[in-house]
């Protein structure tokens, strides 16, 4: 069905260099010792450079578990990952990780927090500062240098968590449901934002969600996966609409309706 | 005013003046009612004449600020019970939180020591005192070490749990920044776990001030329990209550002190204070 439309996954990205390779990823987790948990089967997908995919998938569909793998936070038991054609096997800070539940350090300010990944890696205070300044006003927390998570909106949390991603000039970012504990006006003030921030500072995302307005307003491509574990790639859709997209247009519910109907899932 | 009848919380008191709410007038309102209940019992003799009325015990609490008990006056008596206090309380902490973080962080280190540990930790402090009489004497050590016995347990009970409820998520995003093992540890476990561990050494104070009582049972001429069992042996109440009101105060102060050195140590924890 992808086909007939002319989107398909080869034509979307032969344009550009692969950034993300996952090859046949599995994940099996044993519990206690004896009972499996199958939860990704044989993932395959690629991540054009600067290319923004989304990957869609109810509660319990594995997606969460992919995106850990591809952050290397987790081993997956078969198949590999490749980043620039190179295996991940840890995590590392080439990949910039922004976490559902904000994970910002409480004791430390916003500037501390988004300081933290140069910090680590022995970047000079000065330098560091200075990148730090940068990607504060990029995600528009001008003012809030000083101000401690607690003091902060869940949105304003996750634009520190995602300048902290940014901060450390990861290859790739890798978003984790990052929208999903705010409430439906600022989710939506906080996808424009993604959009104008990956504009501004381009990079290969990855992005979970299991909100398909979510995916269709930010993905280039959108990759969905089936409903039940073991998490299974279902189909690939390009969105082939130009940005800022409008959750009313035509197309956007055209789209959206065709991949409620191929997917059978209640997104 | 909008919606008669639903009010709710402190609106459900708008009748009542400006002054009533007050944080500061109702702890006045407290502490008189306390006063007032007190001069109460002690004039209609409840407790026969054993009970002194309050300003009473504010006259012996002036008397001994001045006239030597024992040779010492009432501030060299507290002195040398906050000389204890401090000197158990530091050694507490000195050895007790290392050791709560050391089992916490290693798990061989742990299962040698906690086994030990918890078969010691039940046990009163006070029930200590006739081996420490027998190994220390009756002079300072066996009261010091009294105060230790008590003040160490929470201090390595919270830095041990303090390090455990580490959210496991945070030292996911160190190791996505790029954190190693050590980094790991300075950046996320030892700060996540500060208000844990600085709250078991505010119990630790207040636990070291209890030991203290029963440490100077031991015996010793100058010291906050002396005042308290001299006040028993003269069937002097006013003298009893008086060092009782004095240890409170005292204790009461440090609370104060430790509660203002977190709030700036851990200014992140401000909005729950």
């Amino acid at each position: 069905m992808a086909g007939k439309m002319g989107m398909s996954l080869e034509e979307g990205i032969s344009v550009s260099k692969k950034k993300i390779i996952c090859e046949g990823v599995s994940k099996i987790y044993i519990q206690k010792g004896v009972q499996k948990v199958h939860v990704l089967d044989q993932i395959d997908l690629e991540v054009g450079e600067n290319e923004f995919v989304v990957i869609l998938g109810p509660g319990q569909s594995g997606k969460s578990t992919l995106l850990r793998i591809v952050a290397g936070l987790e081993s997956a038991t078969a198949g590999r990952v490749l980043l620039d054609g190179k295996e991940v096997r840890r995590p590392a800070p080439d990949r910039g990780l922004v976490f559902q539940r904000y994970t910002l350090f409480p004791w430390k300010t916003v500037l501390g927090n988004v300081e933290m990944g140069p910090k680590l890696r022995g970047i000079p205070k000065k330098k560091r500062r200075e990148t730090a300044a940068h990607y504060i006003h990029l995600v528009g927390l001008d003012g809030f240098e000083n101000a401690y998570p607690h003091q902060l909106s869940g949105g304003m949390k996750q634009r520190v968590g995602i300048a902290r991603a940014y901060a450390n000039n990861p290859e790739v970012m890798l978003l984790d449901e990052p929208f999903g504990q705010l409430d439906a006006q600022t989710r939506y003030f906080m996808e424009k934002e993604t959009v104008r921030i990956w504009e501004t500072e381009k990079r290969t995302v990855l992005f979970v969600t299991n909100n398909i307005d979510e995916a269709i307003y930010l993905g280039d491509r959108i990759i969905t996966l089936e409903g039940k574990l073991p998490g299974r790639k279902k189909s690939t859709y390009s969105v082939a609409l130009p940005r800022p997209r409008e959750h009313t247009d035509a197309a956007f519910l055209q789209l959206r309706h065709r991949i409620i109907e191929e997917t059978q899932l209640l997104l | 005013m909008k919606e008669p009848g639903r009010a709710t919380g402190r609106n459900s008191f708008r009748f009542l003046p400006a002054v009533f709410k007050n944080r500061f007038f109702l702890y006045g309102i407290s502490i008189l009612s306390f006063l007032i209940l007190w001069d109460l019992i002690a004039v209609l003799k409840v407790f026969g004449a054993f009970m002194p009325r309050p300003e009473e015990v504010v006259r012996y609490l002036g008397l001994m600020m001045v006239d030597p008990l024992a040779g010492r006056t009432l501030p060299l008596h507290l002195w040398a019970s906050l000389q204890r206090v401090f000197i158990g309380f530091a050694v507490s902490v000195l050895i007790g939180v290392p050791v709560g973080l050391f089992m916490a962080l290693n798990p061989y280190f742990n299962a040698i020591v906690k086994p030990v540990f918890d078969l010691l930790k039940p046990m009163p402090p006070i029930s200590w005192i006739s081996l420490a009489i027998l190994w220390f004497g009756i002079g300072e050590t066996s009261k010091v070490f009294i105060i230790i016995i008590g003040a160490i347990v929470p201090c390595i009970i919270n830095s041990f749990n303090g390090i455990r409820l580490v959210d496991p998520e945070l030292y996911d995003v160190v190791r996505m920044l790029g954190g190693n093992r050590r980094q790991e540890i300075w950046q996320v476990t030892l700060p996540a776990a500060f208000p844990a561990i600085f709250a078991g050494i505010q119990i630790s104070l207040s636990v070291a001030w209890t030991c203290v009582l029963a440490a100077e049972l031991v015996g010793a001429p100058e010291w906050m329990g002396f005042i308290i069992i001299l006040g028993m042996n003269l069937s002097r109440p006013a003298m009893i209550i008086g060092g009782m009101v004095v240890i409170a105060l005292t204790a009461w102060l440090l609370a104060v002190a430790v509660g203002w050195l977190e709030r700036w140590v851990c200014p992140w924890k401000r909005e729950f204070q």
